[in-house]
């Protein structure tokens, strides 16, 4: 009984809107309004390009998994080490390392995206660093605007939720576990590549979904230091519903996306269940 | 009793070829921890092939000095031999000692047959002679058809077992038992006592086994080390520590005792004579150098205190519980309090004057800053 309210909000705030944005996917943007007519043209166009423009879409959408998986890749080499210090290292310090690690997720998402426009930009941070020790003509300084900013932007702002879903599996691991491996005679790397990885995996797994999918549909970071030519899925979806008004293939688009996570949170779910102890 | 002091040795140390056959020697080891003292000082030999104890209250280092030798901790000062080779500054991998863990430590992730291997594994020891030594000692512990199962599927007192194949099959020199039996219930830890025993016996591993539980040290060792505040208090044969405590702290820790504030009258020969008041006169072992007059610290056993109905008698019973098959009187004797195990043919109402006459050789003499 106390589960009705939680359910009637769940309906009509999220099961709601999904299906109508399904049922809009199969529509076709008139002139001025959506026409209720049936069909799968926005999918065609989505996977096999619209006959005139050549196909547009599939080519940014996988650009996008391409990012996102770029992001999840370095979200994990720089939050692995960092999760590992705090749970197994640090002592005294870490509290303070923790709060470092969270006090980003206090700003604003809008401001963090934008911070690395002021470090990448022309005469930004960056810039006037290398400028000072030689370096201004070098292919760093005129990072912004480019893939490798949007990369960099989305690695810094997913690393903290990386850092945190791997400590939270790393945590409690007993500490008793590493003293027994090297009871029997394995040192500190085989203890950490047989114990301590593979007992961290469903935490990397965790954290490896939540950034990929989330990197992958991401769209303001693509806003603020990508530019036009490195526009991601998001920006394609935003548009279709904004400046071009084509709600119908928006929805296709947002679909598909959406198809894509709900394969790779199946995916994680199951490698999740394997690792289960 | 006495016949069960001679069938062990007294001193097993002593009896082995010291040089070739110490299993473990630490000399003078010191440890604290954010400058409070774990040990103040510890120095022991242990023979090849005992089973030794190290008994005591929970902060008295007993736990630290097993890291010690495990190579979990390095001393401030002093050293640790192992099988006599200095391994002081040895990591734990590197040293012929094995651990059974308080809460197992077992693997999650690996099955109960992988866990086993596990140390055999990385010493690139060749496969059918990993299968032969893991299924001995899966045979041995009696857990020969848990091999494919995960840790998470057993039972604490199977979970047990496998930590200890597991340390048993790198055949150490010698097994460290931290508390292994803590986390299980009465009857399975009787059950286990009997086991590790047998397995001690069948493996001829030298046993350092850490405990708080006095009753368990009795049962299991060749020779218990009594531990307080970081240092050791005694070293001896469970009769010995039972019989003749070293000090008042060993007489309470290791069974029950009466502690009894007397005025010594005479100390000869290792025996003193104390009056302790309403309770009369008592002879008894005495360590320690006792001039006549010194106030004393007397330690009794209540089963050797007899007790008789006297109606002259200022002594009081307060209680008798009953305790099986005897009697457990608890005494008021001026301001301190008796207690007395007695049969329960020999019980005694609670309101009785009675008399005590305390006998026996347990009864032992401290000088009075001793307590």
């Amino acid at each position: 009984m106390l589960g009705i309210p939680v359910i009637a909000w769940m309906a009509f705030f999220l099961a709601v809107p999904y299906v109508l944005l399904l049922l809009q996917s199969f529509w076709e943007a008139g002139l001025w309004s959506t026409l209720h007519i049936w069909n799968i043209q926005n999918y065609t166009a989505v996977l096999f390009g619209k006959s005139l423009a050549g196909n547009i879409y599939l080519p940014v959408l996988i650009r996008s998994i391409e990012n996102g998986m770029m992001v999840t890749v370095f979200a994990t080499l720089i939050g692995f080490p960092v999760a590992y210090l705090l749970a197994f290292k640090l002592r005294k310090r870490r509290m303070l390392v923790y709060t470092l690690v969270i006090v980003p997720l206090w700003a604003s998402y809008l401001l963090r995206a934008y911070a690395w426009k002021v470090i990448l930009g022309n005469n930004g941070l960056l810039g006037s660093v290398l400028n000072h020790i030689g370096l201004g003509n070098s292919f760093l300084s005129n990072i912004l605007y480019s893939r490798a900013a949007v990369v960099i932007a989305l690695t810094h702002i997913f690393t903290p939720f990386m850092i945190l879903s791997i400590y939270s599996v790393l945590e409690r691991v007993p500490a008793s576990l590493i003293s027994a491996s090297k009871d029997l005679g394995v040192g500190r790397l085989g203890t950490f590549f047989k114990i301590v990885l593979p007992l961290s995996l469903p935490g990397v797994i965790a954290g490896a979904t939540f950034t990929l999918g989330l990197a992958t549909g991401d769209f303001v970071a693509p806003i603020l230091v990508g530019g036009p030519s490195n526009s991601m899925i998001g920006n394609i979806i935003y548009s279709e519903f904004g400046a071009t008004g084509d709600y119908p293939l928006g929805s296709a688009i947002a679909f598909v996306l959406l198809a894509f996570i709900i394969v790779l949170v199946a995916i994680s779910t199951l490698a999740e269940r394997r690792e289960q102890i | 009793m006495m016949n069960a002091l001679e069938s062990r040795s007294s001193d097993p140390v002593e009896k082995a070829n010291l040089s070739t056959s110490l299993a473990v020697r630490l000399e003078g080891v010191t440890k604290s921890y954010d400058a409070v003292p774990a040990l103040k000082g510890v120095s022991l030999d242990v023979a090849d092939g005992e089973f030794i104890t190290l008994l005591g209250p929970s902060g008295c280092g007993k736990t630290t000095t097993l890291r010690l030798i495990g190579g979990f901790e390095r001393p401030d000062s002093g050293a640790v031999y192992v099988a006599g080779k200095n391994v002081t500054y040895e990591p734990p991998f590197r040293r012929p000692v094995n651990t059974v863990f308080q809460q197992y430590a077992l693997f999650p992730h690996l099955s109960i047959y992988n866990n086993i291997a596990y140390g055999l594994r990385h010493a690139r020891v060749p496969k059918a002679e990993i299968h032969r030594r893991v299924n001995q000692k899966m045979a041995l512990m009696e857990i020969a058809d848990l091999g494919d199962r995960k840790p998470s599927q057993l039972s604490g007192g199977q979970q047990q077992r496998v930590a200890l194949a597991r340390a048993l099959v790198m055949e150490p020199k010698v097994l460290l038992l931290d508390e292994p039996l803590g986390a299980l219930d009465y009857k399975l830890r009787k059950a286990m006592q009997l086991e590790l025993r047998r397995v001690h016996r069948e493996v001829g591993v030298t046993f350092i086994y850490v405990t708080h539980d006095q009753e368990e040290a009795m049962t299991m060792s060749d020779r218990i080390v009594v531990m307080n505040q970081g240092r050791i208090e005694q070293l001896g044969v469970p009769e010995e520590i039972y019989d003749n405590p070293a000090t008042p702290f060993v007489a309470g820790f290791v069974g029950d005792t009466n502690l009894v504030n007397g005025v010594a009258r005479e100390c000869r020969a290792g025996r003193a004579t104390v009056d302790l008041g309403v309770m009369g006169v008592v002879e008894g072992v005495c360590r320690y150098e006792v001039d006549a007059g010194d106030q004393v610290l007397v330690s009794v056993r209540p089963e050797d205190v007899r007790v008789t109905p006297s109606s002259e008698s200022s002594i009081i019973v307060r209680d008798a519980m009953l305790i099986g098959s005897s009697i457990h009187l608890t005494m008021v004797a001026g301001d301190s309090t008796v207690s007395a195990l007695v049969p329960r043919s020999a019980a005694v109402l609670p309101g009785t004057p009675v008399a005590v006459n305390l006998v026996g050789p347990r009864v032992c003499v401290y000088a009075r800053e001793q307590a």
